[in-house]
């Protein structure tokens, strides 16, 4: 049920960190879900492409890292095209 | 492509809200409870309860959450103590921003004990913190005594587990013990208590462990 505003976290994430590397885009971003967290994979992985539909992170993938144990919900890495890697400073 | 560590919280802005509200708290000395439950278990009826049995010179004060209506701050408003709804529209639980706008105007100096009474939602309420020094779980006795095996976040993450309208045992089929052995099994040092805000049977307890913890909170304090 709060998925949607859990995407939208995500996506804040992604967009702060995305400013860093003005050259590049955004492939991948992954994040680690407990199963004690209370946030169910698949809703926050729609929420996560309704979101990301016309948006200017397209195409962005999600790659989603179930744990059973933990309550933690933890950003985990992004993936960065090589261009912008190279633009780093 | 490169791979770049993120290794932080997705919530990790609400988080910060949260340190913010948990900092302020600690430094006025406010002691603040998070009470979270389904829909309907009874968290403004032991609201209720509990303002009524306060002298009038006690320094508390309630929010209370809600998707629409004022109705739960009417009905708490009657004690006189200061209440604020918070209404807001559709959101399934509340979070460090709304806390912070729902404070707005209030002299926190003013305040020892902040009850926030969060949406109805056993799922929601538990990824977000409010900068409280603890949540309570309100579960009552019609909602079947696997409640905290399904959702164990909010178990989980309590404190204290309130089981209420106990007044309805005889109605129901349900058993108590295996209800708070199912509590312990996902939070094996949860604290329960057992009320019934209609008979009021089991108030002293629950009231008992709050001065417990604003008798604490004083301790804490420099
Ligand atoms: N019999 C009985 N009824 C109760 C008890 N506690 C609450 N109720 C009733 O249960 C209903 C819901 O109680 P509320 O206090 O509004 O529950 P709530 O958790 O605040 O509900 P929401 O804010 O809508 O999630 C009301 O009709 C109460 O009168 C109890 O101990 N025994
Ligand atoms: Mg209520």
């Amino acid at each position: 049920m709060h998925e949607m505003s859990i995407a939208g976290s995500i996506l804040e994430a992604v967009r702060t960190e995305a400013r860093r590397f003005p050259a590049g885009h955004v492939q991948k971003v992954a994040i680690r879900i407990g199963g004690r967290a209370g946030v169910d994979p698949e809703a926050v992985r729609f929420c996560f492409d309704v979101l990301v539909q016309d948006s200017e992170l397209e195409p962005l993938t999600l790659v989603i890292d179930f744990r059973e144990q933990g309550e933690d919900l933890d950003l985990a890495y992004l993936e960065v095209e090589d261009g912008a890697a190279a633009a780093r400073t | 492509m490169e791979r770049l560590p993120l290794e932080r919280k997705v919530l990790s802005e609400n988080d910060r809200l949260a340190a913010g509200l948990r900092a302020r708290f600690a430094e006025h000395g406010i002691l603040c409870l998070n009470l979270v439950s389904a829909p309907g278990s009874g968290k403004t009826s032991l609201l209720e309860r509990t303002l009524e049995s306060l002298a009038p010179t006690e320094r508390v004060a309630v929010l209370t959450g809600d998707i629409q209506t004022e109705n739960d701050a009417k009905r708490l408003a009657r004690y006189g103590f200061p209440v604020r709804q918070i209404t807001n529209g559709g959101t399934c639980h509340l979070d460090g921003r709304m806390i912070e706008r729902g404070l707005e105007g209030w002299d926190l100096a003013a305040i020892e004990l902040l009850l926030i009474e969060n949406v109805g939602n056993l799922v929601c309420p538990s990824s977000y913190d409010l900068g409280e020094a603890a949540k309570v779980v309100v579960m009552s006795v019609t909602e079947g005594e696997d409640k905290p095996l399904k959702y164990p976040s909010i178990f989980f993450k309590s404190k204290l587990m309130v089981l209420n309208k106990l007044d309805l045992l005889p109605y129901v089929p349900f058993d108590v013990a295996a209800a708070e052995h199912n509590a312990r099994q996902v939070h094996p040092e949860i604290e329960i208590v057992r009320t019934s805000c209609q008979t009021r049977v089991g108030l002293e307890d629950w009231l008992a462990w709050l001065r417990r913890g604003m008798s604490q909170r004083v301790a804490v304090q420099v």
